[in-house]
């Protein structure tokens, strides 16, 4: 049978929005919390780090930083590494973890320490909240640990949510101040300079955090005194549900959308919540976008697409892509969110049923795209292997730290110009296969 | 207490282990953990030339219930999809930090598993508790020697000449997927070789498979490249008799040194016209490419790689280029029956400083004390001498560095020369170092 018989399609998903595994051997599965708060916490300001786990977990995550100081948006170097060996398993770990604290206070005076555990302090089964709160007294540092053990989830999703949690102990009760907001949920340098940051500060709303994206600590604190918490993406979701239990603090979760008309509702719910109007400006970065679709649509109706890796909302991309005249003829996904639904009905009310199939296994993805062979990849796939199988990558690496219509318009310009040197790879890989010089 | 800031973590024993069977083409990796760790390894593995493990490398996906209930079927069922769907030669399965900790059973596993499956099964389950990464690396190593490989000797295979121990064959042993400049290396040291008429084997383990490490002993010589091997080549000797040689060529005398030892072993002779042939194209010395007014005497270089290429590179600069290093650096003690000597292994005088696995700390004060012109290192190293006017990668990690192209060696008459002429240009690039 082939393996797109073996798919489900869209429309049969089931109500819990579970994809079964794609395989036993895995690789290279979902990725863990451990290095998605590693990569996560040096955003912070003032902030130092100190990783706890095994030498394969801290080698990992130093390169990973590593390699995220060679692009565009690199993050401060403010990990430190505690290396947890076979003897800290059987004699106890407690008095490294306090060396290790008191000497990352004094040497680095940060203003916060976060205290980063791995599956290992987990399974041993070690105090280790209690062993932190003894040191706490002693340490200038604001100490904050974050609990990120893999083995008990299949993703990244929980360690992220205690990270975001953890900033909740910085948090003080605030006077509310009109016209402020914080945004939860996007994380670059760039933040403040997003189409959403400039629409509402364009009328008068100040945005006091971007979290967790270059906040200080003491920025933190007086986070709760917003008019309004603006939340991107689930990860940021219990955070600002435990500020409106604590403090009050209103929040809206709207996560990033693609289609020119999900854009528009979703500046007019961010308004509504701030009691601003931004209709005319929304209607003018419309007309702009559905314009540039247009012209979207005359180059690039009739192609088909598979769909993988998206910030925001996947289905609504997908209808955008629709909307464009491309099919999607897959959605590669690692989860399903239960807000995910109202989208998924819009597709399917658009006529378009693509296979939904969990992404994280990269030899079976290969062997799906191979099948279907669609014309392109939009999102993060591996550029040579969609090569090899004569499918154009789409990489929007570049539009994910954009909000709004820009974001769409990004979308849009990286479909129709392609990634420099994939011509030269296309070439290489047909004449590989077996084609004409 | 070392927190790292500006080093790296050393890789544990469970990466040397993934890296020294990453190279061997029909065998497939299982580990046994959460995808978190297999999923890091995509970016380890990209930080050594862009290589992936896509293909090679595969996780059970432990969960809660298996840590907790000592569970093993999911591991069990990745080996029979494995070996059903991609039938490799061997599957090995490796433990990560969690499965060494709850103490899973690999072996015995394996035990019952394997009357069912047509792969050969390893196991290697120290978790990345045993050591630092050349432990690992030579845990395979030995297992391979030792598990692997068959006698090919006329006896063994009487029906199977073309497999019978080969005078003019050889293996390299050493180079893994990590080894800093391996293609360039290789390339070269296989040149340099066929000049001689001798064919390589196999190289153990970056560039091998299953069938050609059965054949390892149809070699006449192993050649060790690196320490970590040398534990290998032991066994081997002391299974089949294949006698090995230890050492890396690096400079003219080096090189032709080299060549001249591995033609006695093999004795072969080694034209002479061949070598005056090499030695016009490749052999220029440095006072070929610097004029009169560059004196370099006075150069103070730092070289922080691991033993082979540190010995190998001092010995270089000092004899050919005139420059001493001042200080040396390793990253791990010498592995082997060969004992550290500052004076044999480095011509060091009491003046130089070695220091073997220091912190980042340590390694800074050195470097900045020193002040050197020129240091040899990895990234890391090199980050730390952000103000050394030449500054050369030339260890693992290099996570900044790329050395896909295969004209770049170090060893060897072309290394020769393409040391000596990316010295002077690099030099020429910063005048003020004749200066000063």
């Amino acid at each position: 049978m082939s393996i797109e018989n073996k798919c489900l399609r869209l429309s049969e998903l089931p109500d819990d929005g579970s994809l079964a595994a794609t395989a036993h051997a895995k690789y290279p599965g979902q990725h863990c919390s451990f290095r998605a708060v590693a990569g996560t916490v040096p955003l912070i300001k003032n902030s130092y780090a100190l990783l706890f786990g095994p030498a394969i977990c801290l080698y990992n995550a130093k390169l990973s930083m590593n390699m995220r100081s060679l692009t565009s948006d690199p993050r401060p170097n403010n990990l430190l590494f505690v290396n947890y060996s076979q003897d800290d398993i059987i004699f106890g770990f407690q008095e490294k973890v306090r060396v290790a604290i008191f000497q990352a206070d004094q040497e680095y005076h940060p203003e916060v320490l976060f205290l980063i555990t791995s599956c290992l302090q987990e399974i041993v089964g070690e105090d280790f909240d209690a062993c932190i709160d003894e040191i706490r007294p002693s340490v200038k540092a604001k100490l904050l640990t974050i609990h990120t053990e893999n083995f008990t989830c299949e993703g990244a999703a929980p360690g992220v949510e205690n990270m975001f949690k953890s900033l909740f102990e910085l948090m003080k009760e605030q006077p509310q101040e009109e016209r402020t907001a914080n945004i939860l949920g996007l994380w670059t340098s760039t933040a403040r300079k997003t189409e959403l940051v400039r629409l509402l500060s364009g009328k008068g709303v100040r945005i006091k955090n971007v979290i967790p994206s270059y906040c200080t600590p003491s920025e933190l604190e007086e986070a709760p005194g917003v008019q309004l918490n603006i939340v991107l993406d689930q990860y940021g979701l219990p955070l600002a549900r435990m500020m409106k239990e604590k403090f009050g603090t209103n929040y809206i979760y709207c996560r990033k959308p693609y289609h020119p008309d999900s854009i528009e509702e979703w500046y007019q719910n961010i308004a509504s919540a701030l009691n601003i109007d931004l209709s005319v400006e929304v209607a003018d970065l419309k007309k702009k976008t559905e314009a540039l679709r247009e012209k979207a649509r005359a180059a690039l109706a009739g192609m088909t697409c598979a769909v993988s890796g998206i910030s925001g909302r996947p289905f609504d991309l997908a209808l955008l892509l629709t909307s464009i005249g491309i099919e999607p003829k897959a959605m590669l996904m690692q989860t399903i969110q239960p807000e995910d639904r109202p989208d998924i009905q819009s597709l399917l009310n658009a006529g378009v049923d693509p296979i939904v199939f969990r992404g994280d296994n990269s030899l079976q993805n290969e062997e799906l795209l191979a099948e279907l062979s669609p014309d392109i990849s939009v999102g993060a796939f591996e550029r040579s292997s969609l090569a090899r199988m004569g499918i154009r990558p789409v990489i929007l690496s570049t539009s994910n730290y954009l909000l709004g219509f820009e974001s769409t318009l990004e979308v849009m310009r990286l479909l129709m110009e392609g990634i420099p040197g994939i011509e030269a790879l296309l070439y290489k890989e047909k004449i590989l296969a077996g084609g004409e010089c | 207490m070392d927190l790292k800031h500006n080093g790296f973590p050393v890789p544990s024993d469970y990466f040397g282990v993934l890296w020294a069977l990453s190279g061997i083409k029909d065998l497939l990796i299982l580990e046994h953990g959460s995808t978190g760790t297999c999923n890091f390894n995509a970016f380890n593995y990209m930080i050594m030339n862009r290589q992936s493990p896509k293909g090679k490398l595969f996780s059970s996906g432990m969960d809660e219930d298996d840590v907790v209930m000592g569970r093993d079927e999911k591991i069990r069922e990745a080996i029979v999809e494995l070996d059903r769907k991609y039938h490799p030669r061997i599957i090995a399965l490796v433990a990560t930090g969690v499965t060494s900790m709850i103490g899973l059973d690999l072996k015995g596993i394996i035990e019952e598993i394997q009357p069912t499956t047509s792969a050969r099964m390893l196991s290697f389950p120290s978790g990345g508790f045993a050591g630092d990464y050349t432990t690992g690396i030579r845990e395979v190593f030995g297992s391979l020697a030792r598990n692997i490989a068959e006698d090919c000797t006329k006896e063994a295979r009487s029906n199977d000449a073309s497999s019978w121990a080969n005078p003019c064959t050889v293996n390299i042993i050493g180079p893994t997927i990590d080894s800093f400049n391996i293609i360039s290396d290789l390339a070269e040291l296989e040149r340099m070789l066929g000049l001689m008429g001798v064919r390589v084997n196999t190289v153990f383990t970056c560039n091998t498979d299953v069938e050609a490490i059965k054949n390892l002993p149809c070699a006449s010589l192993n050649l060790v490249t690196r320490d970590i091997g040398l534990e290998a080549a032991a066994i081997l000797k002391e299974r089949f008799g294949t006698p090995y040689y230890y050492g890396l060529p690096f400079g003219v005398k080096g090189s032709i040194d080299w060549m001249k030892d591995i033609a006695g072993i093999l004795g072969i002779g080694l034209d002479k016209r061949l070598v005056r042939a090499e030695l016009e194209r490749y052999g220029y010395s440095i006072l070929e490419l610097v004029n009169f007014l560059q004196n370099i005497d006075h150069l103070r270089a730092a070289i922080s790689c691991p033993f082979d290429y540190s010995s190998g590179l001092a010995a270089m600069m000092r004899d050919e280029w005139g420059i001493n290093p001042s200080l040396i650096v390793l990253p791990a003690s010498p592995i082997g029956p060969q004992r550290l000597n500052r004076e044999a292994n480095f011509g060091l005088g009491k003046d130089v400083r070695l220091l073997i696995e220091p912190d980042s700390w340590t390694l800074q004060d050195a470097i900045s004390s020193m002040n050197p012109h020129i240091v040899f290192g990895n990234s890391y190293d090199l980050q730390i001498s952000r103000n050394v006017p030449i500054r050369i990668h030339a260890a693992f990690p290099a996570f900044d560095h790329i050395y896909r192209y295969d004209g770049t060696p170090f060893v060897g008459l072309r290394g020769h020369a393409y040391l000596t002429q990316t010295i002077v240009n690099l030099l020429n690039q910063n005048p003020e170092v004749f200066r000063n």
